[in-house]
């Protein structure tokens, strides 16, 4: 069974009614690795929120695990697929607590809270050895605040992570070492991920597949 | 000293015209504009209090329950068009849910109030209702519309950060609550503030109506404590409860946020 599975999505902008989706199909198999690309306002940050709920379609349904998404509690459906926007949010608290912000709702308590020393070593992996747990969270940069957030959506361990150009922030060395995180998450931990993106970055991993949104559909193995 | 009020008379009412006058004049010496507005609200102050004091000498008079409830009821639903000429929210209905909330809440307010702490025979006395329900209804009415605009405004506003709190597996509750919680505060700072300065400050216009119709002021306080924590009371039910069912308005089915950038 796919993990995701996308049917006859139908989306239009609901102000201006112009369609972005017409009959979309996708499936994601559990453990893949998923570029999407497409020029600006083809829908790639929509089709994101849309599997996650954050938007809903017109028409046409959205399976996880089988499951419709519509049937599953949206708290518990994005327990399991975490979404991190391009423009990343922090809370008005410390590193810490937002890191730890998740772990604080309902729908992860179930969760393990991860300790101290594990928040910063993940800090060092993410190239930011110089930020303190302690410190205001908002007070760091964009490009700091983009990978605190992908940081955040991975401590929760999820089924499916869906990232939205988690790299516009980022500098080319800083983009590189968060496509080779997400590598490795994917790899060893073996977290399916969806990722829309504007950058040239080629995925090493075998699971990888690119898609890309034309004439409001996905066309795959697009260059 | 002299128990009974001293009526004014119709001379002496148009010599309190002056203020007007006062108020004419400043506007139009330093341009300010608003000499249209203070004729209109003059004209209306003046239309409206004479209607309400018939309307209310010929229900104090009636003894009817029917005319008692029906009086409140209008009250209340022109406090919830006055609320809605606040609150210019087009993409969330609050209207219906706001009233009935409104009803039930300030209904229930002054039936305790006049009914179980003043004690009247029957409970709802016209001459305790209806001035009792007039307060509740005054005060609270404000409150509803600052949480009201606070909740939508911030809402707009924070949208990326619910949605962020959302995308990590809050509910809309666990989402919005600081939004909740600012928005019913601010309704409620006003109510709050008048207990703070009440007696200091100035003194309430129900208790100078007494005092100035002869009413022992060691009375006139016990009603205006009692006013008072009333309307706090019945302020942070009412916003909480509104503020609960319209908060999930604001959320789709699938708890997503609908209230798009203006």
């Amino acid at each position: 069974m796919p993990l995701l599975e996308i049917r006859d999505l139908d989306y239009a902008w609901p102000a201006a009614g112009m369609p972005v989706f017409d009959r979309l199909d996708m499936t994601v198999s559990e453990g893949a690795f998923i570029l999407v690309r497409g020029a600006s306002g083809s829908g790639k940050s929509t089709l994101l929120r849309l599997i996650c709920r954050l938007n809903q379609p017109q028409s046409g349904t959205i399976f996880f695990r089988g499951r419709n998404i519509a049937s599953i509690l949206p708290s518990v459906l994005r327990s399991m697929i975490s979404y991190v926007a391009q423009i990343p949010q922090m809370v008005d608290a410390t590193v810490a607590e937002n890191l730890l912000l998740p772990f604080s709702f309902s729908a992860n308590s179930s969760k393990t809270v991860p300790e101290e020393q594990e928040l910063a070593r993940m800090l060092g992996d993410f190239y930011l050895d110089t930020v303190s747990l302690s410190q205001s969270a908002l007070k760091l940069s964009t490009g700091q605040k983009q990978r605190l957030a992908i940081m955040r959506a991975i401590l929760q361990h999820p089924e499916l992570l869906l990232l939205d150009e988690p790299t516009s922030a980022l500098d080319p060395e800083s983009a590189a070492m968060v496509f080779s995180i997400m590598e490795h998450l994917n790899r060893e931990q073996k977290t399916t991920i969806m990722c829309v993106t504007h950058s040239d970055y080629r995925p090493a991993t075998l699971a990888a597949q690119t898609f890309r949104i034309e004439n409001r559909q996905l066309i795959l193995n697009a260059p | 000293m002299n128990s009974g009020i001293i009526d004014i008379s119709a001379g002496n009412l148009l010599l309190a015209f002056i203020f007007i006058f006062i108020a004419q004049a400043s506007s139009f010496i330093y341009h300010l504009g608003l000499n249209r507005d203070i004729t209109v609200g003059a004209l209306r102050t003046f239309a409206q209090l004479f209607l309400m004091g018939y309307v209310l000498t010929f229900i104090l008079g009636s003894e009817s329950l029917l005319l008692t409830v029906a009086v409140f009821a209008v009250m209340v639903i022109s406090a919830m068009f006055i609320v809605r000429g606040r609150v210019k929210e087009k993409q969330v209905s609050y209207f219906m849910p706001t009233l009935l909330t409104m009803l039930v809440t300030y209904f229930a307010t002054a039936v305790f109030v006049s009914g179980l702490i003043v004690g009247t025979t029957p409970w709802w006395e016209p001459r305790y209702f209806i001035p009792t329900a007039g307060m509740v209804i005054g005060n609270s009415m404000s409150a509803i519309a600052i949480a009201l605009e606070r909740l939508f405004r911030d809402l707009r506003q924070q949208r990326e950060l619910v949605e962020m709190k959302l995308s990590l597996g809050a509910n809309y509750r666990e989402a919005s609550d600081e939004v909740f919680r600012n928005a019913v505060t601010a309704g409620m700072i006003p109510s709050i503030n008048a207990m703070m300065g009440v007696g200091l400050v100035f003194i309430p216009g129900m208790m100078s109506g007494q005092i100035l119709s002869g009413t022992d002021p060691l009375i006139a306080i016990r009603y205006q404590i009692v006013v008072m924590f009333m309307l706090v009371g019945s302020t942070a039910i009412t916003s909480i409860i509104v503020m609960l069912i319209v908060r999930k308005r604001c959320f789709g089915s699938g708890e997503e946020v609908l209230l798009t950038p203006r």
